[in-house]
């Protein structure tokens, strides 16, 4: 009988051996089985010999049973490269090379998946699908003193119901603070506060092209109460960012409304502060109060906008003329994707900075690499680079995105810093690389050796060789650069070298 | 596998190492383990490697000798003609492999 510890850690070692049968092939699984069952029992007895529970018998039970997948993978993949045979696998035609961008392709892939799940990417996604915010144009009333300059509503209503040309959409708003009770009405602490309420036409959103995100399914709400949209800051503020806020009751000075929805403040720096959005119709508007206007250029008057001010005339029976100035709003933020190439201009500036951009001295050597073999080694360099580019790109905007909300300079300076530090050390990344695989093969080399000692750099040469597992080349690369020895060389074997390495199958 | 092409054929040093234990009379897996010093994962693929290229050959044990040793059977390998000339050829190669594990020694033991 053995002891409830020695038995535990049978059952543990049995269920090692049979997770790694799983990747046996089916008709080779019930002979390998039983060879292992009787190996780990000559292992068991030669180990544990003496009857009694150790813990140094059962780790070298125990690693003696983790073999067992080296040995079921061995079967495995021999299995899989029957169905290959006559082509030449890639991992053996390049070595490591094909894995490398296998796993940068992976790293792509799964950066591009956040970024697409990301709740602030998909919602600048679409900001920029929708195009309205490029020719959107703030309306000021020039005679007007005050900073910023407001229009009347009188003004707006008397420009907006002439024919236009230029301009096909328009939204007016004005600021106000506003008392506001947004808890419910059972709360006993129900209380109000003060918020800068934008009073805004209902297109007001459609207009700028502003997302609003966690939109209520509707079910329950008042269609007759007009929306409030809360700014994203007052969300998270007062309402602890709950994204089931859709739907609640607020009253805002005299009137009940229902929230519908949450949109960020906008990258164009509208005057006035606010922190919810009241839309109603412009026939609600109050008569004479005074405000801001915000149009859209139409498509002949973007072809004639070429400044960022463009002076506005406006006529009206039985009045005076306006004089308007409409200031362009479509350039207050760059993209993401001209931030992502500032910071790769600025990456690849600075690179020569903190690393060097050789990939090694060929050119000692009097073997000759034939062009194929140079095509491969620059193409897989080149393909690097490629997958370099989207990755730091989809990974930037992952790191600024996942923790700062859509349409705020904040994510865009993180996303630019970002995007700069993963291009610089990720070419970095690429050019060491580079330089360590063999020129032939394109494996990595490997098993390092010191050369020489340090003290006699000037008399012999000393420093690291690393050697091509293919058997192709040997790196030396020196300690200490030296005006006869300044940076790595290849050394290409001949094939008396051949005897020391084992072919790819026959290891 | 012929003869001829297997003088030809070049063995890894852990290879031939495994080649001549089995040689020794050192004949199933874990034997070959506790000789050559070398971890499970790479003795048994390596046994695998060798016995896909003719050099070594497979049997299972009587199923009534393990059961009068009360223990499970075990599978023994063996050198075919193929491989005892590939030692040949790898132990001109790597002339220590004898020193390693001599034959003589082994088999008295």
């Amino acid at each position: 009988m053995k002891p409830p510890n020695e038995f535990a850690a049978h059952i543990i070692d049995l269920g090692l051996l049979r997770g790694a049968s799983m990747l046996v092939p089916r008709g080779q699984r019930a002979e390998w089985w039983r060879e292992w069952y009787g190996e780990l029992w000559q292992a068991r007895s030669e180990y544990a010999y003496s009857g009694e529970f150790s813990w140094s018998a059962e780790r070298a039970i125990a690693g003696f049973c983790l073999g067992a997948f080296q040995d079921a993978l061995y079967l495995w993949r021999q299995e899989r490269n029957l169905g290959r045979r006559g082509k030449t696998p890639l991992t053996l035609k390049f070595g490591s090379a094909w894995q490398c961008l296998l796993l940068m392709a992976a790293l792509l892939g799964a950066s591009f998946t956040v970024a697409r799940l990301l709740p602030g990417v998909r919602a600048e996604r679409s900001l920029w699908r929708n195009g309205v915010r490029s020719g959107l144009v703030l309306i000021e009333d020039v005679n007007n003193e005050d900073s910023p300059r407001t229009i009347s509503s009188g003004q707006y209503r008397a420009w907006k119901d002439r024919k236009q040309e230029f301009f096909d959409g328009f939204a007016f708003y004005r600021v106000t603070r506003e008392q506001v009770n947004w808890r419910p009405v059972e709360d006993g602490q129900r209380e109000s506060a003060g918020w800068g309420v934008g009073r805004a036409s209902s297109n007001f959103f459609s207009l700028l092209g502003l997302p609003v995100q966690f939109k209520g399914t509707g079910a329950g709400v008042d269609a007759a109460m007009p929306s409030v949209i809360l700014s994203e800051s007052l969300w998270k503020r007062e309402f602890g960012a709950d994204p089931h806020v859709a739907g609640r009751v607020v009253r805002v000075g005299l009137r009940w409304a229902t929230i519908a929805g949450v949109a960020s403040e906008g990258p164009w720096g509208l005057p006035g502060k606010v922190d919810a959005w009241l839309l109603e119709p412009d026939s609600q508007m109050v008569p004479a109060s005074a405000g801001y206007v915000v149009a859209h250029l139409s498509a002949s008057g973007r072809s004639r906008m070429g400044a960022a001010q463009i002076q506005i005339t406006s006529y009206a029976p039985h009045r005076s003329p306006d004089d308007l100035l409409g200031i362009s709003l479509g350039k207050a933020m760059p993209r993401q994707w001209d931030v992502f190439w500032f910071a790769v201009l600025l990456a690849f500036l600075a690179l020569p900075a903190i690393s060097s951009v050789s990939l090694g001295d060929l050119s000692v050597s009097v073997h000759k690499i034939s062009w194929p073999r140079r095509l491969c080694r620059w193409g897989f360099l080149g393909a690097k680079i490629v997958l370099l580019l989207p990755i730091a790109y989809f990974v930037s905007l992952d790191l600024a995105y996942g923790f700062i909300g859509f349409n705020s300079t904040d994510a865009l300076y993180l996303q630019m810093v970002a995007a700069f530090f993963i291009c610089m050390f990720g070419m970095q990344w690429v050019l060491s690389d580079q330089r360590q695989r063999c020129p032939v093969c394109l494996r990595r080399v490997d098993h390092p050796v010191r050369v020489g000692q340090l003290s006699r750099t000037f008399l012999a040469w000393n420093g690291t060789e690393l050697m091509c597992m293919g058997g192709h080349t040997l790196l030396h690369v020196p300690s200490l650069p030296t005006s006869w020895f300044s940076s790595q060389r290849w050394m290409f074997l001949d094939s008396s070298w051949e005897f020391l390495f084992a072919g790819p199958v026959r290891e | 596998m012929t003869a001829d092409k297997n003088s030809e054929t070049k063995l890894s040093h852990t290879a031939a190492m495994i080649l001549q234990a089995v040689d020794a009379g050192f004949v199933y897996g874990f034997s070959i383990m506790e000789m050559t010093g070398l971890p499970s994962g790479t003795v048994y693929p390596a046994m695998r490697r060798l016995e896909r290229d003719e050099l070594i050959r497979s049997q299972w044990e009587k199923q009534s000798i393990a059961d009068a040793e009360q223990r499970p059977p075990r599978k023994y390998y063996k050198l075919t003609a193929a491989g005892r000339v590939t030692l040949e050829t790898s132990r001109r190669r790597y002339p220590l492999l004898e020193r390693l594990i001599p034959i003589e020694e082994a088999r008295s033991v």
